[in-house]
C-alpha cells in the first residue's frame, strides 16, 4: 500500500504528469491517423525515450497505448477506417451510427466504455501482477523456458494469415535474438562481420523499420484512396438510457478483454473482435447489429482498452509481452537497463505503481480529451498522406540514428521495412517477429541452464511439474485450432 | 505455384542457409560450452522453422492471390535508398529535405507552394527539437 501511495504521490511531479498528458495527447492524434497505430507510434518514439529515465519514459509509453485504442475508435466511427487495428470491430456499428447522424452518440459512448475498460483492466493490473509475480518467484529456468515457449506459441492465434505463418514469423525473431556474442562462450553469430552486430540486433531499428517503414510503403500501395468524414456533432456523455443498454456489454467486454490482454501475445485487436461477438450473442438486439447497434460500439471498446491493462500484468510480472505494444514496451524497459520480472516487485516497487498510476490517469485523461476535442481529433485524419508519411520517415530516420549516431542502424531499419513489406504481403505478420525477438534471449538463456541442470537430459522436465503444464497449455493452444477445424469440417 | 509454396520454399532457403552458416562459428572447448554450444540453438530453432514451413506447403493451406505491387511502391523503395545515398554528399538535414519535396510530389501533391512550405516546417521542427533541443549531432554532408 506504502509503495502504491508512493507511485501515485510521483502523479505530482509536473514533469511526470506533463509526459502522462503528452502522451495520452499523442496516443488520441495517432490513434486516429489511419496507419498509424498505437505500436508504430511506441516503436517511432522509443528512442526519444531513452533519456527520460525509467519512470516518465515507461509512463509516456503506457499513455500512448491506452490513449491510441480509443484514439482508432475516431476514425473507425466517422471514417469506416480503424486508426488503430484494435478498433477494427467498432466500425461495424459505429460507422453506420455516423451515417445515421449519431456519430456523437457514438463517439461519447466509445469514450465512456473505454475509460471504463481500461480503469477496470487498471485496477486489475494492480492486484494481479503482485499476485502473479509472487507466484512466479518459485519459478527456476525451466518454468521461465517453458513460459517463454508458452509465450511464443500463442503468437499462432494473434490475428494475421495463418498460426503457421505466425509462428514461423515468431521463430525467425528468436532467430534474430541469436545474433551477436553467445553468452556462455563468447562465440560470434551471424555477425558478418560488422562490429556494431557483436553485441546483438539492437530492438530500435528493427521495431522502427517493421512498424514505420513498413507502414509507409504500405501506405503507397494505398495511393488514391479518399477519405470521407462522416459529419460531427456535439461529443456528449451517454444518456441514462443508453448507459443501461450497454451495462451488460460493457461489463462483459471488460472481463474478457482484461482476461485475453493477459494471455501473452494476444493484444486489443483480438479483445475487441471476440468482445464484439461476444456482445452480440449475449445482446437482446442481435437484430441492431451492423446497422449500428450502440452496444456494438461500446462492446469492442471496452475490451480493447481493458486489453491494455491485461498485457501489462504478463509484461511486468513476468517479462513475457502480452501484446506487440507490450512487447515494445518491454524493450523500452530492457534498454532502460529494466528487466521486468518478479524480482521487479520487490526492487523497484515505485516503479510498477508509478506506471499503474500514470495508466490510471491516461484513462481519465482520454475520455476528458475524447469528450471535448473529439471534433479536432476527427480533423487531423484529414492530413493528406504526402504531407503525413515524409514526415513519418524524416522522424523514423532520426529514431534509428539517434540512440547510438549510427548510420548502420537506420540501414538496418530501412531493411526490416523492406522485410516487413514482403512479409506482409506473403501473410506474415510482423508483429510475432517482435515478440520472438524480444523474448529470444530468454528462450535462449533458460534452455542452457534448463540442460545444464538437467546434465542436458531433456526429461529433467518430466520432473517440473509447472513447465509440464505449461508445455501442455501450450500444446492444447496450438493444436486447438487445427482440432476445431477438423470438428467443424465434419459433415 | 501459390502464393503459400513461394513463401514456404522462400522461408526452407533461409533457414537452409542461416543453418550452413552454423558450421562456421567458431568452435570451442566443450568444457567452456557445457555441451551446448552456440551453434546448437540456432540450428534448433532453424530446425522447428523448416518443419513449420513444411506444413505451408500441405494442399489446402488458406492463400490469397497476391495483388500486383503498384509501381509507385517501387519508387518509394529507391526513395529511400536515394535518400541513404544522399546523405553522404547533402548531409542528413540536407537529404531530409530533398526527401521530403520529393516523395511528397512523388506521391501526387503538385502545389509546390505548399510542398515548400510543410516541408520547410517539419526541417524547423525537426531542427529545433532534435539538433537543438536534445542535441544529437547529424551526420554533416559533404561540403559542410
Amino acid at each position: 500500500m506504502e509503495a502504491f501511495l508512493g507511485g501515485m504521490a510521483l502523479l505530482l511531479d509536473p514533469k511526470i504528469l506533463l509526459v502522462v498528458f503528452a502522451g495520452t495527447l499523442l496516443g488520441i492524434v495517432v490513434g486516429a491517423l489511419p496507419g498509424i497505430s498505437g505500436s508504430t507510434t511506441t516503436a517511432l518514439l522509443l528512442p526519444f525515450t531513452i533519456t527520460m529515465g525509467p519512470v516518465p519514459a515507461i509512463a509516456f509509453l503506457g499513455a500512448i497505448y491506452c490513449a491510441a485504442n480509443f484514439g482508432g475508435s475516431i476514425t473507425a466511427i466517422l471514417v469506416n477506417s480503424p486508426g488503430d487495428p484494435s478498433a477494427s470491430a467498432t466500425a461495424f456499428d459505429g460507422y453506420p451510427m455516423a451515417l445515421k447522424g449519431e456519430a456523437g452518440r457514438a463517439l461519447g459512448m466509445s469514450a465512456v466504455a473505454s475509460a471504463i475498460g481500461g480503469i477496470f483492466s487498471v485496477v486489475v493490473l494492480i492486484f494481479a501482477a503482485p499476485l502473479l509475480a509472487r507466484m512466479a518467484y518459485s519459478f527456476g529456468p525451466p518454468e521461465y523456458f517453458a513460459l517463454a515457449v508458452f509465450g511464443l506459441s500463442m503468437v499462432a492465434l494473434s490475428g494475421g494469415d495463418s498460426a503457421v505463418k505466425n509462428l514461423i514469423a515468431g521463430a525467425f525473431g528468436v532467430m534474430l535474438a541469436t545474433v551477436g556474442q553467445d553468452i556462455t562462450t563468447g562465440v560470434e553469430r551471424y555477425t558478418f562481420g560488422v562490429y556494431s552486430f557483436t553485441d546483438g540486433i539492437e530492438f530500435i531499428p528493427v521495431l522502427i523499420g517493421l512498424f514505420a517503414l513498413t507502414e509507409l510503403l504500405e501506405q503507397a500501395a494505398q495511393l488514391g484512396k479518399r477519405t470521407a468524414l462522416a459529419k460531427l456533432g456535439a461529443v456528449r456523455l451517454p444518456s441514462w438510457a443508453d448507459v443501461r443498454k450497454c451495462a451488460k456489454a460493457i461489463s462483459l467486454s471488460s472481463v474478457l478483454g482484461t482476461f485475453i490482454g493477459v494471455l501473452p501475445a494476444l493484444g486489443a485487436t483480438t479483445a475487441a473482435m471476440i468482445a464484439y461477438v461476444e456482445t452480440k450473442r449475449w445482446s437482446n438486439n442481435k437484430q441492431e447489429f451492423g446497422k449500428g447497434a450502440i452496444e456494438g460500439v461500446a462492446g469492442p471498446e471496452a475490451a480493447n482498452n481493458a486489453a491494455v491493462g491485461g498485457a501489462m500484468v504478463p509484461t511486468l510480472a513476468l517479462g513475457i509481452p502480452g501484446s506487440t505494444t507490450t512487447a515494445i514496451i518491454l524493450a523500452g524497459l530492457l534498454v532502460q537497463g529494466v528487466r521486468p520480472g518478479p524480482h521487479l516487485f520487490t526492487e523497484q516497487p515505485m516503479l510498477l505503481y508509478a506506471v499503474f498510476s500514470s495508466m490510471l490517469l491516461a484513462n481519465l485523461l482520454y475520455l476528458a480529451l475524447g469528450l471535448g476535442f473529439a471534433k479536432l481529433f476527427a480533423r487531423i485524419t484529414l492530413i493528406p498522406p504526402q504531407f503525413l508519411w515524409p514526415a513519418v520517415f524524416v522522424l523514423s530516420v532520426i529514431g534509428a540514428y539517434a540512440p547510438n549516431q549510427a548510420m548502420a542502424e537506420v540501414w538496418v531499419a530501412i531493411a526490416f521495412g523492406f522485410i516487413g513489406f514482403f512479409m506482409r504481403r506473403f501473410g506474415f505478420s510482423p508483429a510475432p517477429l517482435v515478440i520472438g525477438l524480444v523474448l529470444g534471449k530468454l528462450v535462449e538463456e533458460t534452455l542452457k541452464q534448463s540442460l545444464i541442470i538437467f546434465d542436458l537430459s531433456w526429461g529433467g522436465f518430466l520432473g517440473r511439474p509447472i513447465a509440464l503444464t505449461l508445455f501442455g497449455l501450450t500444446a492444447l493452444f496450438l493444436l486447438a485450432p487445427w482440432a476445431l477445424q477438423r470438428l467443424r469440417a465434419r459433415p | 505455384m501459390s502464393a503459400n509454396r513461394v513463401a514456404a520454399a522462400a522461408v526452407i532457403a533461409v533457414a537452409a542457409a542461416l543453418f550452413a552458416l552454423t558450421f562456421g562459428f567458431e568452435k570451442m572447448p566443450e568444457g567452456l560450452s557445457g555441451g551446448f554450444g552456440a551453434e546448437a540453438f540456432p540450428r534448433l530453432v532453424l530446425g522447428v522453422i523448416a518443419g513449420l514451413a513444411v506444413l505451408l506447403f500441405v494442399p489446402g493451406a488458406q492463400s490469397e492471390p497476391q495483388a500486383r505491387i503498384p509501381a509507385v511502391v517501387y519508387y518509394t523503395a529507391g526513395s529511400l535508398l536515394a535518400f541513404m545515398a544522399l546523405v553522404p554528399v547533402a548531409g542528413m538535414l540536407g537529404a531530409m529535405f530533398v526527401f521530403l519535396l520529393g516523395l511528397g510530389a512523388l506521391w501526387g501533391e503538385r502545389r509546390a507552394w505548399l510542398l515548400l512550405v510543410a516541408s520547410a516546417a517539419v526541417m524547423a521542427a525537426i531542427w529545433g527539437v532534435f539538433v537543438r533541443g536534445f542535441a544529437i549531432q547529424l551526420p554533416p554532408g559533404f561540403w559542410s
